[in-house]
């Protein structure tokens, strides 16, 4: 497990345990609102890595991490989250653009981590 | 504080075996959050598994765990929920060790009508030994035992569950986790057999040759062969022939349990009660 902990780092709503990920992209398929991406990893078995891009575009809806078959991605609970004074997003036409670009762009991130 | 799935795992033996995008982990997820939706303990708690990459699911849980023979899932938790009628008893198999090594006995368990939950998990083929046809592979599809297509009629594990006498019979897909959660639950707060039928992806094995590569390209399809039941019923026939209805597809809260009847013959044998008749039931035959 390395030094991961499954606890929130308080400040984020989503985080990965990059040792767990195995890059099936299931997760950046069913974000709605394009948090997620691949990026280029030489070091991982599929040369690919999870990573969270626009997390301030997150609306907390969970998707990802029920859908994570490998413990790798967690989102922050709603009410704890705002209690530590931070809120989900709204859903916007500019993420859900983002996200159907990450789906085309073979759900590869659109920076240049994901650019080979 | 995102939801702590490490109380119930084994960490030790994470990151787990099975392949990128498996369904199989989806599936062991939404257990772990139905078993602390229940709130049992998870002393209380066996899961029986058989041989398969279904059979590491005991692996990863840290309940009581029983890692059995091929398809013999059924066999070892009767023994152990008649042993033990008070712990919960959960058997998970896939589609060749339940019906096809294991069809015996799970078509008897069902006939029992046993307080088990058992989970099938269905990928739809042999996944662990590189994709042999399975009882529920699709007619026409490459496997490496029928490389022309498959000609083999196919499973509906949940007509035949329903058919041998389980008292709770529910499918769902590992495409819709909180709905399979739901399920879950239901179905393992049923007392008496509960076969909950998930339908799971395997794009290695039976998608490399079927044009579907990766693990989104097999989900579509399973999300294209399934339909949630209200809209199953409102189909044509010939809608209905290639479609698996999913959700709760029997709920029979009547039917007699097996270990209550047990509880009589032992009440019979300790000389509480005068022996068991036909006059005791209503069914007899």
């Amino acid at each position: 497990m390395g030094t991961f902990k499954t606890e929130n780092p308080g400040n984020q709503p989503v985080w990965v345990n990059t040792s767990n990920c195995k890059a099936c992209d299931i997760c950046v398929s069913v974000c709605p609102t394009g948090v997620l991406g691949m990026k280029y990893e030489s070091t991982s078995t599929l040369g690919a890595m999870i990573s969270v891009n626009n997390p301030e575009s997150c609306i907390g809806c969970v998707e990802c991490e029920l859908s994570c078959p490998d413990f790798a991605i967690y989102v922050a609970d709603r009410q704890e989250y705002k209690a530590a004074g931070f809120s989900f997003a709204k859903i916007t036409d500019e993420a859900k653009e983002r996200q159907a670009a990450i789906v085309a762009n073979n759900y590869m991130s659109l920076s240049e981590q994901g650019v080979k | 504080m995102a939801f702590n799935y490490d109380k119930y795992l084994r960490l030790e033996k994470m990151p787990t075996l099975w392949c990128w995008g498996c369904g199989d982990g989806v599936i062991l997820k939404a257990f772990v959050r139905a078993i602390e939706k229940i709130g049992i303990s998870q002393d209380d708690v066996c899961v029986v598994s058989g041989i398969g990459c279904s059979g590491r699911f005991s692996s990863y849980v840290d309940f009581n765990t029983v890692h059995t023979t091929h398809g013999r899932t059924i066999a070892y938790a009767t023994g152990i929920k008649l042993a033990r009628p008070d712990k919960m008893v959960v058997c998970v198999a896939g589609d060749g060790d339940a019906l096809a090594i294991g069809g015996n006995h799970t078509i008897h368990g069902c006939r029992r009508n046993i307080d088990l939950t058992m989970i099938i998990i269905n990928n739809f083929i042999y996944g662990l030994t590189n994709s042999q046809t399975s009882p529920t592979t699709p007619k026409g599809m490459w496997t490496v035992s029928q490389k022309a297509g498959n000609i083999d009629p196919t499973f509906d594990t949940c007509k035949l569950a329903i058919a041998a006498g389980a008292s709770f019979v529910a499918r769902e897909s590992m495409l819709d986790p909180k709905k399979l959660e739901k399920a879950l639950i239901k179905a393992m707060q049923h007392k008496g057999f509960s076969m909950m039928e998930v339908l799971s992806n395997c794009h290695i094995n039976l998608g490399r040759k079927n044009k579907m590569v990766s693990a989104m390209e097999n989900l579509e399809w399973i999300d294209s062969i399934t339909a949630p039941k209200k809209k199953f019923d409102a189909m044509t026939p010939e809608e209905q022939l290639n479609i698996l209805p999913t959700g709760i597809l029997k709920e029979d809260l009547e039917a007699d349990e097996y270990c209550d009847m047990y509880a009589e013959i032992q009440k019979v044998h300790q000389g509480e009660r005068k022996t068991i008749t036909q006059d005791d039931f209503a069914k007899k035959i």
